[in-house]
């Protein structure tokens, strides 16, 4: 597996191939913890503004503007407040986080300590998702390698400031990657999901004002930090400021985690030639979800000579969304009616239950989709299953709904064919479902 | 709540409503159907149904009509393709693993799934899969539960947590595998059944009514329960002479506890078509000899040669204002001494009322609630509830003083933990501030807290006071809640007496003496009810005693006259907020019964004594209201409406001279130890709940029965088992029941 | 006291009374989660928790929930909610080694259908199943963060990446 960065200097992956990259030592020997510094003579206000001016989006797949998610922190709650690191990478097709957490956690460290002193947080916790247990071992060491090195704890540098971080684990539930059942999580009970408003930010972990941030975010706060808000957002584009990590799975010679600035230009030059094209050369590309799998899938003809941009406005406009950048390629080998059932399964195991919609809804398209694959699909079932997509969009209680239909949805209509020759009653029983 | 208004724009119409107010609220009272399944106006929302979508201008998605708060300008859009779509569709994927039952399902008629789909009409069925299965199962003797039609909405374990603060029943695993249920599959709690009340399908049932009768085939009567001094409105469902479930479903009752109801409200009805019942008048010829059934003539007769000079009369505060009153007419008219069968009585606090009664909505919205001595969520359970989301919903400040760490503690600011029976000395110090640290095992500064507390507050202030206290720490505290009140506060005051008539006996009956010197000096007494402790009776010239079972106290009795239960007469009961509210019919008297105020009224005939009362319940409460000033003006047609309950005019003392009662405190201060020993468990929820607030004059002795075993048919709500005052059972039959293992909890099934 | 609790409500659990026993080591480590929460917020250290019972005691039984009733002041039935909501606590015994193959769509497209084959006839057993001896469990189970390393598993907590048969052989065989 490939990790590098293309077209820019490694930011996020600068320590990925530097022995001991996580400890305290090599981190600090390669520039590590001197945004700190810099941070702690800055006044929270200038903080907030440099993040702002970086135009740095939330990286855990919805990309909210992070500067804004922090200014809405109220300055005066009497209560304490807490800074949240969404270390739940549970988004099929993303894994990018993981390496980060194991070999820079104290990038992490240094962008939480940032953010606590930003917002007047003297707690933080890193929320990693139950699977992930391996890694928390190595947070923790480098927890107390910082807290031994006067950067975590009381008094951090001398400037007076005080901060703990802790690390928490979930237990095999994608829904706590939504940040508010990341916080009924965190505070021990189910991971369902919250209204809001409230927001985290003024009604957060113990309803106390709370930023949750995802990894990828916080590690780029001290570069952000360095660098200057501007310089750090043209290295990207105006709207799309910075890099971004990119996983690449499927059927590429080279998959694996890569750092590209934003605006990347283009998805196919990066399919095709910076993962060493397809896996078999033989066989040719047929579907790409670019963006974790929660979002629209892509057939060929939406990628190849369109010049596709890799950010958050051009995978808009090519028809998908660029998520967490988790992005899935596959050849022709593949058959879309099955890879929808394969995602569409997985959303009515992680579905949390809560809301009639997605409960409901993501039970009955499996239920769907598995009497098609054993061979007795209705020429009425992709109607139904786009009708049922419907009510389930944009109904459902927080947005995991929405990610069980999107991939649905788009499946049907770019890949119509693939659903159709399972429904005509006349070929479907000559093809062999893989289930 | 503020009661500024707002304009929004409904459906194109612009209409008014209170700022704050609940959208879906809004449209349900201007008329607007809007279906729901989680909304439940009294619970934190949940938004989980999905089925109240509207559109609101402005706002990309459809909302939820139940999460949204209402603000001015706002345009709602509650009809229109769209959204019936989405509604329609909600219903369609929960019935998508819902069984089409409706009529095998005991909820069928009743249920609010059925009743959306019905409205709908033509209801496509696109559901063609195979449906998920779940067993049926018990989750105690009488929570019966189906779980393949439960649609999630949880408000069982809302209720639960909210209104009970018991945590008992939950949800479990995920997705489409939710179940709601327990670890273990028991539900261990007090078994209130308002799991089984709020539950909108067939899922929750009440396994003791289970496959007795449809719901459409009983006769509902709004009425009020015969338990607790909350006074809680709820519906018998009879037939044919018979009970058989008693519910508080507000489509019925729009009373004043909403659906709420306990365990012993809900559940606790088999006494009345018991088989034990008296069933006929019955005489015992000759002392130590048997009760031999007899006529009523020859009751009568009976009494009439025998009920003589130096009588006495006991009444139970169970019975309704109108016994109460034809019992008070007659020791009137025949020259008796009467007494109230009661513990606890609460006259003195009556007496000296500085600030008005708290109605139970007060107390939801009050924002600070001192509760002095008593446990509420034992005996007086949705004045808990009340207190309980005062603080959780509303934000209250909740401070208890209490000898034990009682349960609702845990919704306390403050919890002052004062020695064993020490009240007094508390009395003494919140009314004058005088130091009794020691005797209290509390800092002085404490107490001056409490204090501070009320007058730091704003909003309204509730006392609570328990009838554990003493008549003169009563009277102390009442007298000086008044004085607390200023700019932005009401103080109220809200007793917590015992029994569901308690507060109608102290109305009616100012002038009862202690019942020992009552027993002492009389030859003959009429008791109504049964006694705490019949052993004064022993040597008694003739006793007459109108009951329902045969209890310690008819064995001292010549006469016993088979009493009507509250379900079998009319007449009404006065509750803690001194709310008077009727008490209906619903069924015949059984056997030869009759209502304690036509027993009494024969007798008074019988010895020729003319209590100047018409035969009827009504007629009985309009000389009433004529005579005691606390209901003056009071009419059977005004108490008409469950919904509206009305207080009587209780008197609210400008000030009161309380100096003998402040130096019986002293002296009864200076007797407590010092630093004396504190209780630290504390009791689980029901300790009592199925002990002293059944155990008392009128029906002393049923009991909430089952013997741990799941099936309903074991489940036993009858008179087996007598209590003492300090709750064991008196009967032989208790070893029995230990060694089934009789907790504080539940009791246990012992057959004869 | 001790409430009454009827043993034939439900086949799921059989409920006693039994409350687990740790060593002074592991209280003292269950100690150092509740330590990162504040005081009254110690049901935040349930989960964590969870994984230290399932951890001593293979899976999370009915003693070991009553201890952590207790610990953490809550009903056994909020433990029951918490529990049964995340997918890798199990409240059934598992084998001492519980493979989790992933089969999500990466995985899925890179071969675990050959993996997950391979495994089972290995060991003679279907997915969801533990073998008669108690040592291996085999799950299928959603994505593990290991998309570009597909196919992978899951045993214990190690990662097991880039599978191919031999692979699998070599791991199986290396288990006690
Ligand atoms: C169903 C669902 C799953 C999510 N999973 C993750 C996740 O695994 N990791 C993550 O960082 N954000 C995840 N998110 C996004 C979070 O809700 C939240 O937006 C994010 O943690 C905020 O951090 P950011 O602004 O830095 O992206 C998920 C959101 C949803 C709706
Ligand atoms: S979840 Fe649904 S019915 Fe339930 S209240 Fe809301 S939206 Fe309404
Ligand atoms: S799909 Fe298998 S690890 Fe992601």
């Amino acid at each position: 597996m490939e990790i590098k960065a293309i077209g820019c200097e490694p930011l996020q992956l600068k320590r990925m191939h530097i022995e001991n990259g996580h400890t305290l030592k090599v981190y600090r020997e390669t520039g590590g913890y001197v945004s700190l510094k810099k941070a702690l003579e800055m006044s929270p206000d200038d903080i907030i503004q440099t993040v702002k001016d970086s135009s740095l989006r939330g990286r855990g797949g919805a990309g909210f503007p992070t500067g804004m998610k922090w200014s809405f922190v109220p300055k005066d709650s009497p209560k304490s407040k807490y800074v949240v690191c969404n270390a739940d990478e549970s988004e099929p097709g993303s894994f990018k986080d993981r390496y980060l957490l194991e070999r820079d956690p104290h990038a992490l460290i240094e962008g939480m300590i940032i953010a606590g002193y930003t917002l007047g947080a003297s707690t933080g916790y890193i929320y990693y998702r139950g699977e992930y247990n391996y890694l928390i071992a190595v947070m923790d060491r480098a927890l107390t390698e910082a807290r031994e090195a006067g950067l975590l704890g009381e008094n951090i540098l001398g400037t007076g400031f005080s901060m703990n971080i802790h690390t928490h684990t979930g237990a095999g539930a994608y829904i706590c990657g939504e940040e508010t059942a990341l916080l009924s999580s965190l505070e021990g009970f189910r991971g369902h999901p919250r209204m809001k408003p409230p927001f985290p930010a003024v009604e957060g972990l113990y309803a106390s004002p709370t930023v949750v941030n995802n990894v990828e975010t916080f590690t780029s706060v001290p570069q952000i930090i360095e660098m200057g808000g501007t310089a750090w957002r043209d290295l990207g584009t105006e709207k799309s400021g910075g890099t971004k990590l990119w996983s690449i799975s499927g059927h590429v010679k080279k998959p694996g985690v890569y750092e590209l600035p934003m605006g990347y230009t283009d998805m196919e030059k990066f399919i095709m030639e910076d993962c060493g094209g397809m896996l078999r050369d033989d066989k040719k590309l047929k579907a790409v979800i670019p963006g974790g799998s929660s979002v629209y899938i892509m057939n060929a003809g939406q990628i190849l000579g369109k010049g596709v941009t890799l950010d958050y406005e051009g995978l808009v406009e090519a028809g998908s969304m660029l998520g967490t950048g988790g992005m899935m390629v596959m050849d022709e080998t593949v058959d879309v009616m099955e890879t929808t059932m394969n995602l569409s399964e997985f959303y009515k195991h992680e579905s949390c239950g809560w809301c009639t919609p997605c409960r409901e809804g993501t039970d009955w398209m499996v239920k769907i989709f598995h009497r098609i694959a054993a061979g007795n699909g209705k020429p009425g079932d992709a109607q139904l299953l786009l009708d049922i997509c419907d009510n389930i969009e944009g109904k459902s209680f927080c947005p995991l709904g929405d990610a069980a239909a999107w991939p649905v949805q788009s499946a049907i209509r770019q890949f119509p064919d693939d659903f159709m020759k399972w429904l005509d009653k006349k070929t479907n029983g000559s093809i062999t479902a893989n289930v | 709540m503020s009661t500024e208004l707002v304009k929004i724009t409904l459906n194109g119409v612009e209409v008014e409503a209170e700022k704050g107010s609940v959208l879906i609220d809004v449209c349900r009272d201007n008329g607007e159907h809007i279906p729901s399944f989680c909304y439940y106006k009294d619970l934190d929302p949940q938004a989980s149904c999905r089925m109240c979508l509207v559109r609101i201008d402005k706002m990309p998605k459809l909302q939820t009509s139940c999460t949204i708060k209402v603000t001015d300008g706002m345009a709602v859009t509650t009809r229109s393709p769209e959204i019936e779509k989405a509604q329609r569709s909600m219903g369609e994927f929960l019935l998508a693993n819902h069984p089409l039952d409706c009529p095998v399902c005991d909820r069928g008629g009743e249920c609010e799934l059925q009743e959306v789909i019905f409205d709908w009409g033509d209801v496509e069925e696109r559901f063609t899969e195979k449906k998920n299965v779940d067993p049926e199962k018990y989750l105690s003797p009488i929570v019966a539960n189906d779980p393949q039609r439960c649609i999630l909405c949880k408000r069982c374990t809302r209720v639960c947590d909210e209104w009970m603060g018991e945590d008992a029943i939950e949800a479990g695993n995920r997705g489409v595998n939710t179940v709601i249920g327990t670890y273990g599959g028991w539900l261990n709690c007090s078994q209130c059944g308002n799991c089984i009340e709020v539950c909108p399908t067939g899922t929750l049932l009440d396994g003791v009514y289970r496959h007795a009768t449809r719901p459409w085939e009983l006769d509902q009567t709004i009425t009020t329960d015969v338990y607790s001094s909350d006074g809680m409105q709820l519906s018998i469902g009879s037939r044919g002479g018979e009970v058989h479930r008693i519910v508080a479903r507000d489509r019925y009752v729009n009373g004043l506890n909403g659906e709420f109801l306990d365990v012993k409200a809900r559940f606790a009805h088999e006494f009345i078509n018991h088989r034990d019942r008296v069933k006929t008048p019955m005489i015992r010829y000759s002392k130590g000899g048997k009760l031999i059934p007899a006529t009523w003539d020859a009751a009568l007769e009976l009494i009439s040669q025998k009920f003589g000079d130096s009588s006495g009369v006991v009444a139970s505060p169970r019975l309704t204002n109108e016994a109460l009153f034809t019992l008070r007419k007659f020791a009137e008219a025949t020259g008796s001494s009467l007494a109230v069968s009661d513990r606890g009585d609460m006259s003195a606090f009556f007496a000296n009322m500085t600030a008005p009664l708290a109605t139970h909505r007060d107390i939801r919205y009050a924002k600070t609630i001192i509760i002095i001595g008593g446990e509420p969520e034992e005996e007086q359970s949705f004045t808990a509830k009340q207190v309980r989301q005062a603080v959780r919903n509303g934000g209250a400040k909740l401070i208890i003083v209490n000898d034990t760490p009682i349960n609702l503690k845990a919704q306390a600011a403050k919890f002052v933990h004062i020695a064993p029976g020490s009240y007094d000395a508390f009395a003494l110090a919140f009314a004058d501030g005088s130091d009794v640290s020691g005797k209290l095992g509390v800092d002085a500064a404490e107490i001056g807290a409490v204090r501070d507390a009320i007058t730091a507050a704003q909003g309204d202030v509730v006392i609570m006071v328990g009838n554990d206290l003493s008549p003169a720490a009563q009277a102390v505290i009442a007298a000086s809640a008044g004085g607390f009140a200023g700019d932005g506060r009401r103080v109220l005051l809200h007793p917590l007496p015992l029994y569901n008539n308690s507060v109608g006996a102290i109305d009616i009956l100012p002038n009862a003496r202690q019942i020992d010197e009552v027993i002492a000096s009389a030859k003959a007494l009429l008791i109504a009810g049964s006694l705490q402790d019949a052993s004064a009776l022993a040597g008694k010239d003739f006793v007459v005693v109108q009951e329902l079972f045969l209890t310690d106290t008819t064995e001292h009795a010549d006469v016993v006259l088979p009493a009507a239960s509250f379900a079998e007469v009319d007449g009404t009961f006065t509750n803690n907020a001194g709310n008077v509210q009727r008490v209906r019919r619903a069924i015949e008297p059984v056997h030869q019964s009759k209502p304690d105020w036509l027993i009494t009224g024969g007798i008074a005939a019988s010895l020729g004594v003319d209590l100047e009362l018409e035969s009827s319940a009504s007629a009985i409460f309009r000389a009433l209201a004529d005579t005691v000033a606390v209901y003056e003006g009071l009419r059977y047609p005004a108490l008409k409406d469950e919904s509206e309950p009305v207080q009587a005019k209780h008197a609210v003392n400008e000030s009161v001279d309380v100096t003998s009662a402040v130096n019986d405190l002293r002296t009864s201060t200076d007797s407590l130890p010092e630093n004396a020993e504190k209780i630290t468990d504390t009791p689980v929820i029901g300790h009592k709940l199925h002990r002293l607030t059944t155990m008392t004059s009128k029906t002393p002795q049923f009991h909430l029965l089952a013997n741990g075993n799941p099936k309903p048919a074991n489940l036993l709500v009858s008179p087996l088992v007598q209590f003492d005052a300090d709750g064991k059972p008196k009967e032989e039959g208790f070893e029995e029941a230990a060694a089934v293992g009789i907790g504080d909890r539940i009791l246990v099934n012992i057959t004869r | 006291m001790a409430a009454v609790r009827p043993t034939t409500y439900t086949d799921e659990v059989v409920y006693t009374d039994e409350v687990a026993e740790f060593s002074p080591e592991v209280v003292e480590e269950m100690r150092s989660h509740l330590a990162k929460y504040p005081p009254e917020r110690s049901r935040s250290a349930l989960i964590p928790l969870l994984f230290v019972i399932q951890r001593e005691r293979g899976w999370v039984d009915n003693p070991g929930v009553n201890f952590l009733a207790n610990f953490l002041n809550l009903e056994v039935t909020d433990v029951w909610e918490t529990a049964t909501f995340y997918s890798m606590f199990n409240l059934h015994k598992v084998g001492r080694h519980h493979i989790q193959i992933c089969k999500t769509l990466s995985c899925k497209i890179m071969g675990e259908p050959g993996i997950t084959e391979h495994v089972c006839s290995k060991l003679g057993i279907h997915p969801g199943e533990t073998t008669e001896d108690g040592k291996y469990t085999v799950s299928l189970v959603e994505c593990l963060g290991s998309c570009g390393t597909a196919p992978m598993m899951q045993i214990g907590f190690d990662y097991h990446e880039d599978l191919t048969t031999e692979k699998v052989d070599k791991i199986l065989d290396s288990l006690k």
